[in-house]
């Protein structure tokens, strides 16, 4: 991996603790294997692998009660099967969650079989009044706190999208 | 066991324990059985994901007992949970899997594989160390505070009959819940739950 993934790992790591936030869920997506790594090694978060994302979702959303920020981890497969943890629980309960997901099927994605992520996510995500805010530059990672205090301040789930040439490093 | 029967005995034996009810029976007949509305929350829209949000509450405050009671219905969507509780190894959580055989809060439906269905091995296979299963009142009582009530990560199978009617939800919505819920916590717990307090 590049140098610069380094970096940007490394600043998304600090966003993250900056919120706050000390339990990380994860399922892996190629693009955030370093940066789930870095949760695992770094001792100021829990970092918790799960079986299927809606785990996170439930993980997180419980962690919500506990008074633990809590962060989801996952891929955008992954998200695309979480509407309705996310709509039943995160809704309903008007519980906040921040959640990080990987933008494949976007330009830049060299993987044929992400095509319906690449046509459907973000009108799913518009489709639930999803708020979604995409980071696709290492200058704009400091909107990582902006977006966990945005679920906050409105009790819902909020999802901050990462493309594949910001988490590779490749700007 | 009568499902009432079972849950009135374990609500008897309710002290400080935080509970999560999985949606359907689990929630209605908690709610029958002690109409609370703080100390319980009703995860009635949940599928499969009552011990995951169980297990973050646990896992933020460990001086308190949490108690999840799921359905044989939610866990057979996502069994898979058990390797995330028994990962996470908190001690102060306890999954009761209420097992009715069939999907009870849609008619009893029928539930895939229902009567070869060994959730007390699936529990054991993960590495669950503390595996009960009861399928009688009188055994349920005789060892409940084993069970139940030493610490340590546990799971415990209810083998219960299934209800045979519709059961009450309890009548609240989910804001209401999450305030009387989340307010409980924060008054007995000390911890912050809104960014708001109340005091």
């Amino acid at each position: 991996m590049a140098k610069a993934a380094t970096g940007i790992t490394a600043q998304i790591v600090e966003q993250v603790a900056k919120c706050g936030i000390q339990l990380v869920a994860s399922l892996p997506d190629t693009w955030i294997s370093d940066l789930i790594e870095a949760f695992d090694k770094d001792e100021r978060f829990l970092h918790v692998p799960v079986n299927r994302e809606e785990s996170a979702i439930g993980l997180c959303s419980g962690a919500f009660f506990s008074g633990t920020g809590s962060l989801a981890l996952m891929g955008a497969s992954g998200f695309m099967t979480c509407v309705y943890a996310l709509t039943k629980i995160n809704y309903t309960y008007q519980i906040p969650l921040l959640l990080f997901m990987t933008l494949r099927g976007s330009m830049g994605d060299h993987a044929k079989y992400h095509v319906s992520n690449g046509l459907y996510l973000k009108p799913l995500m518009d489709s639930i009044s999803m708020p979604y805010t995409v980071v696709d530059s290492p200058n704009k990672v400091s909107i990582i706190s902006q977006a966990y205090t945005h679920s906050r301040v409105m009790s819902r789930p909020v999802v901050v999208g990462f493309t594949r040439s910001v988490l590779r490093g490749e700007q | 066991m009568r499902f009432r029967d079972c849950f009135e005995y374990i609500a008897s034996r309710w002290a400080s324990e935080l509970v999560i009810l999985s949606a359907g029976n689990c929630s209605e007949m908690w709610w029958e059985v002690t109409h609370d509305t703080e100390r319980a929350f009703y995860l009635e829209a949940s599928m499969s994901l009552a011990s995951m949000f169980g297990a973050g509450i646990a896992l933020g405050v460990r001086q308190m007992p949490v108690w999840v009671f799921s359905g044989d219905g939610a866990f057979c969507m996502n069994p898979g949970m058990l390797m995330v509780e028994h990962q996470m190894n908190l001690p102060n959580l306890t999954h009761f899997l209420v097992s009715n055989r069939c999907y009870g809060s849609t008619y009893e439906a029928r539930l895939p594989n229902a009567s070869s269905n060994d959730y007390a091995a699936m529990a054991r296979a993960v590495g669950i160390e503390r595996v009960y299963a009861f399928d009688s009142l009188d055994s349920l009582k005789c060892d409940f505070d084993k069970a139940v009530l030493a610490p340590g990560h546990t799971f415990v199978v209810l083998e219960v009959e299934a209800v045979g009617k519709k059961l009450q939800e309890p009548p609240m919505d989910g804001p209401e819940m999450k305030y009387r819920f989340g307010r409980y916590i924060e008054r007995v717990a000390g911890v912050r739950v809104f960014d708001d307090s109340l005091k």
